[in-house]
């Protein structure tokens, strides 16, 4: 089956995140497809490259960005959402004069046309969220 | 051409699915009702076939008279009502959820469906692809 | 970024697009497209206070298959087409239109 995955919240301030990396992972190993991983909401925040979690927990950014590695996934953020909290790539910085980025490994930002997308393509668009 | 031009030549390869957007959370409190409205936006250039479902504090969403200025934010509600040009027209509330807030259809709006529970199962039964925000 | 009109320095983003949107007034408009090397014409302002009308209404800057539409019901189908548009407005109604008729910059999420 071809998965398209939505996650709607932020690390750490929710389960989506964790739940989604779960399902994802869980999937994979059952030999299905993922179509895309769409962070919307405050879910963009999954993105950061600047985030400095306790040692003794999961470093949810970097297993995002392993599997994405791993299994050549997409993850994508939402250019508007991001724009809104705060999550920048070096050319979006530039396009919007700010003095820095934050995006980490294995992110692109994008238009939510490419949720709409996974909705189109994946026989199944999960949700997690609040 | 600008990347919204050229999408309209190449949206959804032909492949047209039932979309359903759920709503149950209330405007202002937090950011969802707006973000999911941005995607309905965005999403309308694709062709699909999109219902929208308000439910539960999602209905406060549709009401009329809004005034922000007290809370400092974008009155955001004026934009439902383009959704008609958009080519989304439609609107499903939940009658429980109306009627649980002292509501009817006629304060709301823009034109909506109203459903009863199974009714509302029943939409929800049909559709391709489920968004909750 | 930011220009002088009529004594007054009035701020813009790096893409040129008004910082305040409550600054904007006519000149400004034709400061914003002198800078893309534009004179406008009644045909201009006839597409630019559509916007302004469309985005009090809506509050928000149409997308460009629904401002064509929009503007062939109001104006005639000689006028609500791409072609016509992009004639006038060359980098786009959705980008440029918009900046000389100070509505928000686009986030480019589509």
């Amino acid at each position: 089956m071809k998965f398209g995955i939505l996650v709607n919240e932020g690390p750490y301030t929710h389960q989506a995140s964790d739940s989604a990396y779960q399902f994802t992972k869980a999937a994979l190993e059952k030999g299905h497809e993922i179509f895309r991983v769409f962070f919307y909401h405050d879910g963009v925040n999954n993105g950061t490259r600047l985030s400095v979690p306790p040692q003794d927990d999961r470093h949810i950014t970097n297993r995002w960005s392993a599997l994405a590695k791993e299994h050549q996934l997409d993850l994508v953020v939402c250019v508007a959402a991001a724009q809104r909290r705060g999550l920048l790539d070096a050319n979006e910085a530039k396009r919007n004069g700010k003095d820095a980025d934050n995006i980490a490994d294995g992110f692109r930002i994008s238009g939510l046309g490419q949720l709409i997308e996974a909705g189109i393509q994946a026989d199944r668009l999960v949700v997690f969220g609040d | 051409m600008s990347d919204e031009d050229m999408m309209d030549d190449e949206a959804g390869g032909g492949v047209v699915k039932k979309f359903l957007y759920v709503n149950r959370k209330a405007p202002y409190g937090t950011i969802y009702a707006l973000e999911s409205l941005e995607v309905v936006l965005i999403g309308a250039a694709f062709d699909q076939d999109v219902s929208l479902a308000f439910i539960d504090d999602g209905v406060y969403q549709l009401t009329k008279g809004q005034q922000t200025d007290g809370i400092g934010m974008k009155n955001f509600s004026p934009t439902y009502r383009a959704l008609e040009m958009y080519d989304v027209e439609k609107l499903y509330v939940d009658q429980d959820s109306l009627t649980a807030r002292g509501l009817n259809a006629e304060d709301l709006i823009v034109p909506v469906e109203v459903l009863n529970t199974t009714q509302m199962a029943e939409l929800m039964e049909t559709q391709d692809v489920v968004f909750s925000f | 970024m930011s220009i002088e009109i009529n004594g007054q320095t009035i701020e813009t983003d790096e893409e040129g697009y008004l910082t305040n949107l409550g600054d904007w007034n006519e000149d400004i408009a034709k400061v914003l497209a002198e800078q893309d090397e534009l004179e406008l014409t009644s045909n201009h302002w006839e597409v630019i206070n559509f916007l302004r009308e469309y985005y009090d209404e809506y509050q928000i800057a149409p997308a460009v298959r629904v401002l064509t539409k929009a503007i062939g019901k109001k104006l005639g189908p000689d006028k609500g087409n791409s072609k016509y548009l992009y004639d006038l407005f060359p980098y786009g109604p959705a980008k440029q239109a918009c900046r000389f008729a100070g509505l928000p910059k686009p986030t480019g999420c589509v």
